[in-house]
Order: C-alpha cells, then structure tokens, then sequence
C-alpha cells in the first residue's frame, strides 16, 4: 500500500543521500567517559562501550527521517571478549612452553577461521537494523573457507597480482550473502573494473614514493595521504555503484581532492592535540563519508519484507575485532 | 501527560507510518494514529538507551516499532522503571563538559600511572616467568646481523684482548647468573668507542671503546653496566613493554580511522624513548653498586661516559625526551654521587 508519509516514495525517482547528524562535541563527552569507564572497570565496560559508539554513529546516520539502529547486546560483546581474550592467553602460553602444540593451536585456529568470519559478519549484519528490518548474512561453512584460500595461499603464490580479484571477489562475497530483511543484496561489478582501480591507485603510489624522495621526505605525509585518498575514493565509488538492493541503486559521491583534505585536516588535528580531537576527526569523517552516499529508490523503500530472527553468538565478533578483520560491508 | 509523535514500524515491513503516543494513567501506553491503535503496559516495553541527542526506539512485546527524536518524553514516560537507572547515570555523565573533563582528567592519570608504573612493574614480573631461553631465541641471530653491517673482527694486540677477557671473566665468576655471559671484542667502524649487551647474552666492546679507556677501573665500570642490563633482562622486558604500550595506544585509540592511526606512533615512540632511559639509569645503579662492593670508584662510569661524548662530538642537543639515554651529564654527575 502507498503511504503519504513516506519521504522518499514522494521522490521516486531521485537519489536520496544519507545524513550524519552527530556533532564532535556530544561525540566527545561520550568518548571520553567510555575510555575513563573502561579503565576503571579493567575493561569489562569496553562492551558497553563498543555498543554506546556504535549506537552512536547509527543513530545519528538517517536515511530519510528513520535513523538506523545498532542493537548488539553489551553482554554478549563481553562474553565474545572473554572467549577471545582467554583463548589468545592459551594460545601465546602453549606456544611458548611447546612450540609444536603452538603451531597446532594455530592449524586448529585456521581450521574455525573461516566459521569465525561468518559469525562475525552474521553477528553484525542481524544487530544492524532500519525502520525495525534487520539486515542478515548468511553463508556455508565451505564456501568461506573456499574465498580464504585467495588471501591465505594464492594471493601470496602470484606476489600479489591476484590482489584486486581477491578484493573483487571478497566484496562480492559479501554482498551476495547479505539481506535487508529478505531482500538480498546483488553487486555487477566485474573483475576487471577492479583491477583498474588498483592499477590507477598502484599509480598514485609510485607518485607518493617519487614526491617524497623529491621534497626529501618532507612532503611524504601529504603525498600518501593524497595517495590514500584516491583508493579510497575510486574504491567506494566502484563498489557503490555496482551494489543494488532489489530495485534499489546506490551512488557514492567521494572525490578525491575532498578525502584529501578531510584526510589532512584529520591527521594534523590528532597529531597536534595528542589525540584528543580524534573524536572530532571520526565525527568528520561519517558526515563527509555518508552525505555523499545515496540511493535511488526503484519501487517502494517501504516494502521490504523482514524475516524471522534467531540470536547469534559475538566470538566471532569480537575475533575479528582483536584481529584486525574487516569484513563489513 | 506526556504525549510524543514518534514513527511507527510493524517489524514485518519496512512501512513507515506516522503515529502519537502516550502514557496512560493506569500505567500503560497507547499508540495511535494512521491506521494503528494499540496499547500495552509501560513495563513491557523496551526503550532504547539514550545516547547522545540519537533518536530511541520503543520495542514492543509483538516486535513492533516506534521510533521518536522526542528523548525527554521518552525518559518521562519509562522514568520508573528501574531497568532505566543505569543508562540515565550514564547519559548524564556523558552530557555534560564538566564531567566529560573530569574523565580526561582520571583518563589522563590512570593512563601515566600505567605507563610510569604499571607496564614496568608488570613487564617485570612477566619477566621473572619467562625462561632465559626466551631471550636466547629473541637474540640468536643479533650478533651475526651487527657483524654484517655494523662490526668487523677486533684488531687489538692479542695481549690487549687476553687482558679484557681475563678482566671479563672475573667479573662473571663474582656475579650471581652471570656465568653464562660471553665478551665478543670487535673492531666499531662506524660504531665508534661503544659497548652493548645483546639479550642472547654476548657484550659486545669495541676496539675504540678499549683504547678510549684510561683505566681497567674504566672497563669494569663499562662492562658492570652492560652485564646491569643482561642481569636485569633489559631485552626481554623491553619487548614487553614496548609491545604493552602498543596495545595500550590501540585500546585507547581504539576508534581512530586509517590515516589518524598513523598519528598514534608518535606517543609509542615518546615512550619507547623514556623506556630506554629508565633501563640505562637502571643499568648504571647496576655498575655503582658492582663497583662500590669491589672497591672501585664509581665515578670511572662517568669519566669514560664523558670521554665518550667528547670523542663522538656529543650530539648533546637530542632533547631528553627524545634520547634514548639520559643525558651523560647526569648520568656523571649520579656516578659521582655514588660514592
């Protein structure tokens, strides 16, 4: 059924961009009491912390007037910390006391990498939700373990010329397994687009490397954050444009010359308040980031069909937070 | 009454419909508006915690969904339920300059106290856990590195080099744990009169550094400081807490993106620096006491420490928080103190 109230249904046709309504300072405060807080709680109350920033960022990131909704429970976050922390513990005693039962530990550890994935990227899809639909990502065993021999073995075998397919393949991994409530996400990119972006971002670097040398080093921080800016910016553009979501496209507007500056501003802000503008740097970075990603609806944004929930475990998660992963989307 | 628009989402679609809400007297909450008209009681339902000004959802017991900017109503309507409490401390903390000031301020110790304390103290006691044969392997290949970059074979006179063993493995016998240390002699190159202990066990002395010293007292004194540092397992601990800084900084900056990642090394290097100088100042306290209990002057230490400065130019305008040593002035004027 149509419905009057629906902001985007009385534009149809045209793009609607995400908004970022959160300001540094109120970003700040919250920052500052979750790192006070998890240090005086010896880090039980960094879970709570994790879900008070990422509430944060959600909810203030609107999509017409509904704002999107992180729901993860604090309690499971810190039982996932808890398994992490301990079995990192384990592992690192094991290998220093037998470096055999170490290096199985970390075959064992191998082995459930590719369930850890999955879990983590499940964990966070089915806690993210928009106008009460969650988001889900559901995918086998076998088929992730199959995505990680790119990166694990056959990335290292070619010195990195099968980089670009990897993240190619990795990014539409992603998406193809991804829903909005039953709605699946589809990605039309093709390999070759991304081996473009890498070639023209590999580019920029041999540029970075010959403006340091040149300026004799002075200018190396503004030519690799130039360097990065371009990556990020053709990167983004390429994977937004080629992700749908039933009817809907996405469009994503980052330039180059506006990451660099943003960049820039960023890092010198850190570096010369030891820190403390990191906040207002992170803030920053959603509002330029986010104003500039938007989507045309092709049917109705208010008939996706949401599906039934189960409860996911956060181990996953949280692996993937102490390892560096990034799966997101 | 309190009496809030909010929009209304019924968990099975993403349709969007506008409604009002509020609290009924009897205790219980009614939404109502485009099609919708339900009530249910206020403890059933659940709200969103508030963080910063961010719009709150009101989860209802049939998975349905209200969503309001409204956050004071919100706090009105659900202010007795007890499940609340805890949130609303929070988000109070949180709202407030004076608070948030008052965070940097307890951050900003605890952080020192960790860092000036905390992190040696434990790295110390991990340390003492540890088995020597982790520092043999974290060293094993040092040596054969420095001899191919930095070091050639030593070009004393035998004699000379028979001496300094001699005087080497006397110190040794006296010191307890100290059996296992071996004197490498070596020619500096661009090294220069230097002296280090590598964590495998080997103090390595220059030709440079043996011809610089007027005195054996002056070698003994070097030496004490370098088996000060094999002794007190300045390689490993230093590992430790170099690497406990790095995950302090990450804890801390947890959220930073890429590039203002980058701006987090700095600290590490401050620190990293300020380490190393709390170990030299450590090893030399090592060589005093060494050397008072064999009736030799402490202040040797300082002498060839001085001498050393003056043969290198003394690169003396490094600030103090950047060196990795303490400044040699304090350092000579300590040894004289020693006394």
């Amino acid at each position: 059924m149509a419905h009057p109230s629906d902001a985007a249904q009385s534009a149809a046709s045209d793009f609607v961009s995400l908004r970022f309504t959160g300001q540094a300072g109120e970003y700040f405060r919250i920052w500052i009491v979750n790192i006070c807080l998890s240090i005086a709680t010896l880090g039980i109350y960094s879970a709570w912390a994790k879900v008070r920033r990422k509430r944060y960022f959600y909810g203030n990131t609107l999509l017409g007037d509904s704002a999107f909704e992180y729901l993860a429970d604090p309690k499971a976050i810190l039982k996932g910390r808890i398994v992490v922390v301990g079995g990192f513990a384990i592992y690192s005693l094991v290998g220093r006391i037998n470096p055999m039962a170490g290096l199985a530990m970390a075959l064992v550890f191998l082995g459930v990498l590719p369930w850890l994935i999955v879990r983590a990227s499940r964990f966070n899809a089915v806690n993210s939700a928009h106008r009460n639909v969650r988001f889900d990502f559901r995918a086998g065993y076998g088929e992730m373990a199959r995505l990680l021999t790119l990166p694990i073995v056959l990335v290292p075998l070619t010195l990195g010329l099968l980089y670009p397919y990897y993240a190619y393949r990795k990014r539409r991994f992603f998406l193809e397994h991804s829903t909005y409530g039953t709605t699946p996400f589809a990605f039309d990119a093709s390999a070759g687009a991304y081996y473009l972006v890498y070639l023209k971002s590999a580019l920029m670097f041999v540029v970075f490397l010959a403006g340091s040398v040149v300026t004799l080093g002075v200018g190396a921080l503004p030519f690799y954050i130039w360097f990065a800016a371009y990556r990020d910016g053709a990167l983004a553009r390429l994977t937004w444009k080629s992700t749908r979501l039933g009817g809907l496209r996405f469009d994503c507007g980052w330039k180059t010359g506006g990451l660099f500056k943003l960049y820039l501003v960023n890092s010198l802000g850190v570096i010369f308040s030891a820190g403390l503008l990191s906040p207002w740097a992170a803030v920053r970075t959603a509002r330029y980031q986010l104003k500039r990603i938007s989507l045309r609806p092709g049917g109705e944004i208010g008939a996706f069909l949401a599906a039934a929930q189960e409860q996911v475990g956060a181990v996953g998660d949280e692996a993937s937070d102490l390892l560096g992963f990034d799966f997101g989307l | 009454m309190t009496q809030f628009r909010a929009l209304y989402y019924d968990g099975k679609t993403s349709q969007q419909r506008e409604v009002l809400v509020w609290a009924e007297p009897s205790g219980r909450l009614r939404v109502s508006g485009d099609g919708v008209d339900f009530g249910c009681r206020i403890a059933e339902v659940r709200p969103s915690p508030r963080v910063g000004n961010t719009a709150r959802h009101l989860q209802f017991p049939d998975g349905s969904q209200c969503e309001t900017g409204d956050n004071d109503a919100v706090d009105a309507v659900f202010a007795a339920l007890p499940s609340q409490a805890p949130g609303r401390l929070i988000h109070s903390w949180e709202s407030r300059y004076g608070y948030a000031l008052f965070a940097l301020a307890l951050t900003a110790a605890a952080l020192w106290a960790g860092i000036t304390y905390g992190i040696p103290a434990l790295a110390k006691q991990v340390a003492a856990v540890l088995p020597p044969s982790t520092e043999r392997a974290l060293g094993r290949d040092a040596l054969a590195a420095l001899d191919r970059v930095l070091l050639a074979p030593s070009k004393l006179p035998p004699a000379r080099r028979e001496k300094m063993r001699a005087l080497f493995s006397h110190m040794v016998s006296g010191i307890e744990g100290a059996d296992g240390y071996r004197l490498e002699l070596r020619a500096g190159k661009r090294l220069g009169a230097n002296a280090l202990a590598l964590p495998s066990g080997e103090i390595v002395v220059t030709d440079q550094l043996v011809e610089l010293a007027e005195k054996d007292d002056e070698l003994v004194a070097v030496l004490a400081h370098e088996i000060g540092h094999l002794r007190q397992r300045h390689g490993l601990r230093r590992l430790l807490q170099d690497s406990a800084t790095v995950l302090l900084i990450a804890a801390v900056t947890g959220d930073l993106s890429s590039i203002a990642s980058l701006a987090s090394a700095l600290p590490a290097i401050l620190l990293q620096a300020k380490y190393s100088r709390d170990f030299e100042s450590e090893a030399d306290e090592f060589a005093f006491d060494y050397m008072k209990r064999h009736g030799i002057p402490p202040e040797s230490l300082g002498a060839i420490l001085l001498r050393m400065d003056k043969r290198r130019g003394a690169a003396t305008d490094i600030p103090d928080y950047l060196s990795t040593h303490p400044a040699t002035r304090e350092r000579a004027e300590r040894s004289r103190a020693a006394r």
